[in-house]
């Protein structure tokens, strides 16, 4: 890995689609530092894989800026094209081709050559435990396997900034946790991560820093601990021996009530405390069958942000 | 890179099974079906082909032969230097009505000196050459007999002074005039056959067809997201198109290998004719070869730009060429197409390198003779690649 230590720096990003009647993305910001994993989160269509084109170079900055060391992207990716590197989401390689033609292929094509090419090739293969499949065709792999190949490749030419667009989907969980791994140890070999997934789980173990976009825009951005801690405190209830008009008039004056079935969730408001509403519901004559009390995950910060409803 | 790019692309044509038995064994498949099919049944259409008559005869039965001539196949295109125009195939064959046919017609003994000629396009139908010979003999034997019957009448009814001249049995002046015809093709070049019109035609067809296998291929990496990569990578655009023309070059290069042995060593252990090769212009064939091929790559890289589905891919291709031969005189031949759909057939590239493979085969033509197919081809050829790098741009991204 270079010792380079540049900033991915995106500023004030717009674009829009030829023919489309809004922004795909709309005043984008965010960094992307070296040593560090930037989750980025957002719902389909919310603008994750138009951000990623961007940084891939397959579509032009209409709007804003990005660049590294404050340099233009465009000017580095015309210099040094492999600096950046992305593992789509799709299997991007070639299915008839072996595990092996398929590095050497994308090798080449990375501006590898002789011994480093084989060197990088056996490094890739090794980091992401390939050895076996080596003499495979890709269209032979398993679904874990493709991943892997399809992480490997991205790898060959010693990205800085590595791009990994939804890595784990359709993997089981072995799979999922070695490249969950893998991606901890890029990282703390010092490359700059962006990765993208709909499993908040995922973020929530390997993610520094976590961006939130929705309709374009970025909603949320901060380091993974910040956002969990600005997350509110919630207690789920249930509760007996209360009519439920009752019941959700002496809820709300602890916080918002919702009823969630037979049950109760209630995000306090400030300077409230949990023991007081039980307390409070209990001399109200209520029996409490359970109570459970924490802050909010990472999965309902996301989803209060960019609410419930269904996307394209 | 350009090396791994096109081994890759090498590997990927030689895993597709399909696709290889689509360039390889189709057109094989069709040379011999279609010329073992037509060998002998090949039945030579009535029509009006373009022809020129040269009269170097005073007498009236050349102009009455003229006249039945025209009555039949339309009016002549040409008269004196149509030579050129028929070695070249641009007329199907000239009339030559010798000085003397008139009188050789009247002669009660016809000498055996050649007094009609038919020449024609070296490459014409074999049937149509015998068709077109038979039908001057029999016009100019009804001649003969018509002018025999009327002399004989005259002769009967007018001698005083001269004694009617009725021939004793076995001295009838015979009424063929197969004796004074004689029909020839123009300038040297290989017989006509089915195999040799076969070749030439299912060749350039199965040229063509890498459409199909350069489109799904090309297709299949945009949508697994492989160009894109390639793209951000930074292989330029141009280069992903040369890895891709490059290979299908070499394919159409082994293509024709092996259908001009196809046609040279198979056809006759199959009992069919063999495919002469004696005496053609290696040049020329090449240069006519290598500009079908240029088009042939550049229809395929615009297609499988433009197509968006697999779907697309497998249908579009296909249907392409087979409306291209069909049209362009690969299927049915030209010469059996109305006049309209023979205009239509010149805007067939496939009838482009088809008449070029026909003048080098048939004619015996050299370099000069297939520069103006080989440049529509390659004119051609660049129009599609234009468009392909266009698109290209566009799809990668």
């Amino acid at each position: 890995m270079p010792e380079l230590r540049e900033t991915l720096e995106i500023r004030d990003l717009a674009f829009r689609y030829p023919g489309a009647d809004r922004h795909a993305l709309n005043g984008v910001s965010l960094n992307a530092e070296h040593g560090q994993i930037l989750g980025l989160l957002g719902p389909n269509g919310a603008g994750k894989t138009t951000l990623i084109s961007h940084l891939s170079g397959l579509l032009p900055v209409q709007q804003g800026h990005i660049s590294i060391g404050g340099r233009p992207l465009s000017g580095i990716r015309r210099a040094t094209p492999t600096r950046i590197a992305v593992a789509p989401q799709e299997y991007a390689f070639y299915p008839m081709l072996t595990v092996t033609e398929n590095l050497e292929c994308f090798a080449s094509a990375g501006r590898l050559g002789g011994a480093r090419k084989q060197q990088r090739i056996a490094e890739c293969i090794a980091f992401t435990q390939l050895e076996r499949f080596a003499r495979t065709r890709a269209e032979n792999l398993s679904g874990g396997l493709k991943r892997r190949l399809n992480l490997s490749i991205a790898l060959l030419p010693e990205p800085e900034f590595i791009l990994l667009d939804e890595p784990t989907v359709g993997v089981d969980p072995q799979s999922r946790a070695f490249l969950l791994d893998a991606v901890k140890t890029l990282a703390s070999n010092g490359a700059a991560i962006i990765y993208t997934s709909h499993y908040m789980e995922e973020i929530e173990a390997i993610a520094d820093r976590v961006v939130i976009i929705d309709d374009g825009k970025v909603l949320r951005e901060g380091a993974l601990e910040e956002l969990l801690g600005s997350g509110a405190a919630q207690v789920h209830l249930g509760v007996d021996g209360l009519d439920s008009a009752v019941l959700n008039e002496l809820l709300a004056g602890f916080g918002t009530a919702v009823a969630a079935g037979k049950d109760w969730l209630v995000t306090m408001a400030a300077g409230k405390s949990p023991a007081s509403l039980l307390a409070a519901l209990e001399q109200a004559g209520g029996r409490i069958r359970f109570a459970d009390f924490g802050r909010s995950n990472l999965e309902q910060i996301f989803m209060s942000l960019t609410r419930h409803s269904l996307r394209d | 890179m350009l090396l791994a790019l096109i081994k890759k692309e090498l590997l990927a044509l030689m895993r597709d099974v399909h696709g290889l038995a689509a360039l390889f064994l189709m057109p094989a498949v069709f040379i011999i079906i279609m010329s073992l099919a037509l060998k002998d049944v090949y039945d030579p259409p009535v029509k009006m082909l373009p022809y020129a008559i040269e009269n170097r005869d005073s007498g009236k039965l050349a102009d009455t032969l003229i006249a039945e001539w025209e009555k039949n196949h339309g009016k002549a295109e040409g008269s004196e230097d149509w030579s050129g125009s028929v070695k070249s195939g641009k007329l199907s064959y000239a009339l030559v009505i010798e000085k003397g046919f008139s009188g050789a017609l009247m002669d009660d003994k016809m000498d055996s000196q050649t007094r009609l000629r038919l020449v024609t396009d070296p490459g014409l139908e074999s049937g149509i050459f015998a068709a077109n010979k038979a039908e001057l003999v029999m016009i100019a034997s009804e001649m003969r007999a018509r002018a025999l019957l009327i002399a004989s009448h005259m002769a009967t009814g007018v001698p005083r002074g001269r004694s009617a001249t009725t021939p004793a049995v076995g001295e009838e002046p015979s009424v063929s005039a197969q004796g004074i015809v004689e029909a020839e093709r123009l300038a040297a070049g290989a017989r006509p056959s089915a195999v040799q019109q076969n070749v030439p035609a299912w060749l350039v067809f199965g040229m063509f067809f890498v459409v199909a296998s350069l489109s799904n291929l090309f297709l299949q990496e945009r949508q697994c997201g492989a160009l894109a990569r390639l793209a951000s990578l930074g292989v330029p655009v141009s280069m992903m198109i040369w890895s891709k023309a490059l290979p299908y070059l070499a394919i159409n290069g082994l293509q024709a290998a092996l259908m001009l042995a196809v046609g040279v060593w198979l056809m006759p252990v199959l009992g069919g004719d063999a495919l002469s090769l004696a005496g053609i212009n290696w040049g020329a064939l090449l240069f006519i070869l290598l500009a079908v091929s240029t088009a042939a790559i550049g229809l395929a890289l615009a297609l499988a730009s433009l197509v968006r589905t697999q779907a697309q891919a497998a249908t579009m291709g296909p249907v392409v060429n087979i409306l291209m031969a069909a049209i362009g005189g690969v299927m049915v031949p030209k010469f059996v197409m109305p006049e309209a759909m023979q205009r239509v057939a010149e805007f067939s590239p496939m009838n482009w390198g088809l008449e070029g493979m026909l003048a080098v085969l048939l004619r015996g033509s050299d370099m000069g003779d297939v520069l103006l197919p080989s440049a529509k081809l390659m004119g051609f050829a660049m129009l599609m690649m234009a468009i392909a790098v266009l698109l290209f741009r566009r799809r990668v991204s």
